[in-house]
């Protein structure tokens, strides 16, 4: 049995996973390590792990897709072939599949260059966002933002998570309050230019 | 009706402008927003918008001087109304070629130039040639039917105020504040219960010695993730080895469902490495290996 040419048989590989994860090592501990997700890339800092430090990132608009390569022009002027892999790990609002990946969508990746100048993505984030707002108003499922003079929707899904005064992470969302300045991380919307807020942190 | 409108109109008008031109006349406000409007990228000058803006208002304070003392008189109808044109010309200036710049209206915030800044205008417009063709005076119409004189007012004030974005927070902010507190909050209940959101549980999972074990050989970020008898399985993929002996493998983690950052105690984690291909452990001895580092216990 292979994990990589099992993803159609999905309740197959997660039953054998969750056996070969229950199976493993037990390690108790914390640290302050962090992860090396968009929001620790988006950090000033370069990482010391070695894992990052062969990583390249790649970031811009999608301007075209062509089988498993997604065509990048780059905020900044620039081109980029993103190549897609079955690991790659696709983030649009949620952990997701590529297959939700639009032309027209933001794109940040992280990747390991390859002779031909593609860049074989280990992570992308489709559309990701970390705006500095105030809440100006909430609803049963949304929230208006008011982000410097631009006033923005921000879409509340079910799995929003919000983080009060840096606790943990929370699906109670009802401790927000008009007027607060939170930050949310989000995926911005190419249609409306909303944003489904994903994670809100108010109270640092 | 007609006729208490028409006569009405320069009271109104008259305090909308004596508002904005006072504003910019007058507030310190002014200097510092002017380099944020489309009047500075017209002019090529931050100095040279501000005496623009305070000449605006002075103008407007004239006008609007001009409106209560002589109503009658079409002159300052008229210009009232060229003002509205002139307002309506700049903001779709303003909107064509800077649409982040803020509209300076009434100079006492930052305020995007909205739909609500065009309907303000085309209002000032259409009442500064509504007034000059009016023929009645303000204090006669409001000495002769004094309740629908107050009854208007108070609707064309509302109006105004609503068309203002500057005045949001004194108004539409407080109301929707008294409205959450009389409904209560909307995203009340909206989760499903206590449980720890996914983010969670990948949030104390980059806070685990595991994960710090296991970070050099993940590569991607969350690629899925489930629930199985109350343990959350997290699965990423990774590269184990290096050179020719590395291989492509999918890191899985299990963490308790039940516990997020705040729960206390130290993270407890299981991980392993399964080999993309073959399926089988790797590293299971590596993993092993890693000894536990428990919180110190606190004092007292």
């Amino acid at each position: 049995m292979t994990v990589r040419h099992d993803r159609a048989d999905g309740m197959r590989r997660r039953r054998f996973l969750t056996n070969a994860a229950l199976g493993g090592a037990t390690i108790i501990g914390a640290t302050a390590l962090g992860g090396l997700d968009a929001e620790a890339a988006f950090a000033a800092e370069p990482s010391l792990d070695p894992a990052i430090a062969k990583s390249t990132f790649v970031e811009g608009r999608i301007t075209g897709i062509t089988g498993s390569i997604l065509e990048v022009a780059g905020s900044n002027g620039g081109h980029s072939r993103v190549q897609m892999t079955n690991v790659t790990s696709v983030w649009k609002v949620r952990a997701t599949t590529a297959e939700v990946i639009e032309v027209g969508d933001g794109l940040y990746a992280r990747g390991v260059k390859m002779p031909d100048g593609t860049v074989a993505a280990d992570a992308v984030w489709v559309n990701i966002v970390n705006l500095d707002t105030q809440i100006r108003g909430i609803a049963k499922n949304r929230l208006h933002l008011a982000h410097g003079q631009h006033e923005l929707v921000g879409h509340v899904a079910p799995d929003a998570s919000a983080s009060y005064a840096g606790r943990a992470l929370t699906s109670d969302l009802s401790r927000l309050r008009i007027g607060q300045s939170a930050q949310v991380l989000g995926a911005w919307r190419p249609s409306d230019n909303s944003v489904d807020v994903v994670r809100i942190s108010v109270g640092h | 009706m007609l006729s208490l409108t028409t006569s009405l109109a320069p009271l109104v008008l008259a305090a909308l402008l004596g508002w904005t031109g006072a504003v910019k006349v007058f507030s310190r406000g002014t200097a510092q927003l002017a380099p944020k409007t489309v009047l500075a990228r017209m002019l090529r000058s931050s100095e040279r918008a501000t005496t623009v803006l305070r000449a605006t208002g002075a103008g407007e304070l004239l006008i609007a001087a001009g409106l209560l003392v002589v109503p009658a008189n079409p002159v300052p109808g008229a210009a009232v109304a060229a003002l509205g044109a002139g307002f309506l010309a700049y903001l779709g200036y303003g909107r064509a070629m800077a649409p982040e710049s803020s509209c300076g209206c009434s100079a006492s915030e930052d305020t995007r130039i909205t739909w609500r800044a065009f309907a303000r205008a085309a209002v000032v417009l259409i009442g500064g040639a509504t007034v000059a063709v009016a023929q009645g005076t303000w204090w006669s119409a409001v000495s002769e039917r004094p309740g629908g004189a107050l009854l208007f007012l108070a609707g064309a004030a509302a109006v105004l105020v609503a068309l203002s974005a500057d005045l949001d927070r004194w108004w539409l902010l407080p109301l929707r504040r008294t409205r959450l507190r009389v409904f209560g909050h909307p995203l009340l209940g909206t989760a499903a219960g206590n449980q720890v959101p996914v983010a969670a549980s990948v949030e104390l999972l980059e806070n685990s010695l595991a994960w710090q074990a296991a970070a050099p050989v993940v590569r991607s970020a969350l690629l899925d993730h489930w629930e199985d008898d109350g343990w959350r399985i997290l699965q990423y993929s990774g590269v184990y080895g290096d050179r020719e002996n590395a291989r492509p493998v999918a890191v899985v983690f299990a963490l308790d469902a039940t516990t997020g950052r705040d729960s206390g105690g130290d993270p407890i984690v299981r991980v392993s490495y399964v080999d993309a291909d073959s399926g089988e452990a790797v590293a299971v001895d590596e993993l092993n290996a890693v000894p536990s580092r428990r919180n110190l216990p606190m004092a007292g």
